[in-house]
């Protein structure tokens, strides 16, 4: 994709001098592409006037494995997509696996995944944040005040699955174990932490003139376009549309939860700061209205084979994922495999609008729109 | 600027429309395309002769009862000895209705079934038939830029097949030897 001469800066031969289009390679192994990714830009001078992105650097075949592994064995594979929400991945993937066959999931549990899917998005937008800050200019400090939020919600899933980042404790028909004793404790000081440390970001950058500079009215989308381009998530409710899967085709417990939709203005880099930062307030207000409201019960329904065998079934099952819609197209047609397990993975999609997003722009801007996507490639690459 | 100030309402409720009123729906606004209805455990599905996609497409897209502006995701697979499918789940903004379209493709002894693009309906279809087109070797008519997106550019292998084996990429393509792959 180029843009036409005439709607560039200087067209050729109105120049003092001859000028040529340049191309500029970044990643896959570069820091500002947030793992390998890599985009081939052309650039007139500053401006940006072609970018042809590749992925597939993290290609792992997670669906062939899907189709190859019994449904439990193939959800450590679905943890690794998005790698920094490990259980958000396993309660879409557990989700898809129970409109197959029919399973019921205890209410308890229900409520334990939304407690560890709303970890999850505090964990992976306080990496936002971190890495995002570091596109900007604010170097080393929002990293670490991000990762010391992060490590502390870390230490909590250690402390309920035995694992930091691919926790494997979801299971089809609900978790493996109980919250162990000291949970609601634990759990509310680190929301504690959190919503301090999102203060701390809010004062860090929201006001700050050289950050919000360089994000406003930077790259601006309108709902239609950015429904045309297939973006979801923060990237959308940027754009102004309060489009939540937790509302929109509510799924678990979220229809008795109270929670609000921010949505930014005009779809900017800026909103999508803002809106991921506002989104980390309400994920806190779901977590401590989960632990009043949680009852006590089984965590897993007691009903199941140690081997699920599914006859036949088909589904598409969609979940507000941290980046998006993280839909999962499941068929089954017998025997202890899935025929077909498809991700429709967020990042992907909104990846996929790169492109639009960043012609036009400068090559300065063209990294922070990237950063302000918020890929993580495990998921684009699958 | 306060956080309060730009955090809005809550989204009312979806209202999940029933899968029997949305196919009364789309047998009335389209009833001059050829359709069979089905239900799985989350959509209403409609089946579509490859040569009537475009134009249901555009009846789903473009008429003002119907509005499916969103094109969530496309997904091939391999039927083996059956033939294959791709399935389209759209999904519409202003009414809040999902439908998923299922388009039968020819055996797959028969490679390379051609299926017309939807990259100028939907701008969103553009990586997910390139990435149909490089996992199943569904070739998509019209389509701008139909090229491997995960896999090498030289790379002409179609891994999602059912057909296609378990084997390390090296010896697929005979960079390497070694044992005949590996199994679960």
């Amino acid at each position: 994709m180029s843009i036409w001469p005439e709607e560039r800066v200087i067209a050729p031969g109105e120049a003092e001098f001859d000028t040529v289009d340049m191309t500029v390679n970044i990643g896959p192994a570069h820091p500002a592409t947030h793992g390998v990714f890599r985009m081939v830009l052309t650039v007139d001078g500053e401006l940006v006037v072609g970018c042809e992105p590749y992925i597939g650097y993290l290609h792992r075949g997670l669906e062939k494995l899907s189709e190859n592994n019994d449904y439990r064995q193939a959800m450590g594979y679905w943890d690794r997509t998005d790698y920094l929400a490990g259980m958000a991945c396993e309660v879409a993937y557990c989700m898809a696996v129970e409109k197959l066959g029919g399973i019921e999931v205890p209410e308890r549990a229900e409520y334990i995944r939304v407690i560890m899917a709303e970890l999850s998005r505090l964990n992976s937008h306080f990496m936002f944040l971190g890495a995002f800050g570091q596109d900007v200019g604010s170097f080393g400090t929002t990293f670490t005040w991000a990762w010391r939020e992060r490590e502390r919600i870390y230490d909590l899933m250690e402390e309920v699955a035995g694992d930091r980042m691919f926790p494997t404790y979801i299971r089809p028909g609900g978790v493996s174990m109980d919250l162990p004793e000291n949970f609601e404790a634990r759990c509310r000081w680190v929301l504690e932490s959190a919503r301090k440390g999102i203060d701390d970001f809010d004062k860090l950058l929201t006001g700050n003139e050289i950050f919000v500079e360089r994000c406003r009215d930077l790259s601006p989308i309108t709902p239609e376009r950015a429904i045309a381009l297939g973006l979801t998530g923060p990237m959308i409710r940027a754009t102004g549309l309060p489009w939540d899967l937790r509302r929109a085709e509510p799924y678990s417990v979220y229809p008795e939860l109270d929670f609000d939709i921010p949505v930014g203005l005009q779809g900017d880099v800026f909103d999508r700061y803002w809106v991921r930062l506002a989104e980390m307030y309400q994920s806190v207000r779901i977590i401590e209205q989960c632990l009043d409201k949680m009852p006590q019960g089984l965590v897993l329904n007691p009903d199941l084979p140690k081997t699920l065998r599914i006859e036949s079934g088909e589904c598409y099952v969609r979940y507000e994922g941290t980046k998006g819609e993280y839909g999962v197209y499941g068929l089954a047609r017998g025997g202890n495999k899935p025929y077909r397990m498809k991700l429709r993975s967020p990042s992907f999609c909104n990846l996929s609008g790169l492109q639009e997003m960043v012609v036009g722009t400068y090559l300065a801007d063209a990294i922070i729109i990237l950063g302000s996507l918020d890929i993580v490639l495990g998921e684009v690459d699958k | 600027m306060s956080k309060k100030a730009r955090v809005t309402m809550p989204y009312p409720i979806g209202k999940q429309v029933p899968h029997s009123d949305l196919r009364g729906l789309v047998e009335r606004v389209l009833k001059e395309v050829p359709v069979e209805f089905s239900e799985n455990s989350t959509d209403l599905d409609v089946t579509v002769q490859a040569d009537d996609l475009l134009r249901f497409v555009t009846g789903l897209r473009d008429r003002k009862e119907l509005a499916f502006d969103f094109l969530r995701n496309i997904s091939g697979v391999d039927f083996g000895e059956e033939g294959m499918a791709l399935k389209y789940n759209f999904y519409s903004f202003k009414y809040g209705h999902a439908l998923q379209v299922t388009v039968p493709l020819r055996a797959a002894g028969e490679p390379h079934p051609v299926v017309p693009s939807l990259d100028s309906l939907y701008p969103s279809a553009n990586w997910h038939e390139r990435e149909a087109h490089e996992m199943f070797g569904i070739d998509f008519e019209g389509h701008p830029n139909l090229k491997n997106l995960f896999l090498e550019d030289d790379l002409h292998i179609h891994p999602l097949l059912k057909s296609h084996p378990l084997q390390a990429a090296e010896i697929l393509q005979g960079i390497e030897s070694g044992p005949p792959g590996f199994t679960f």
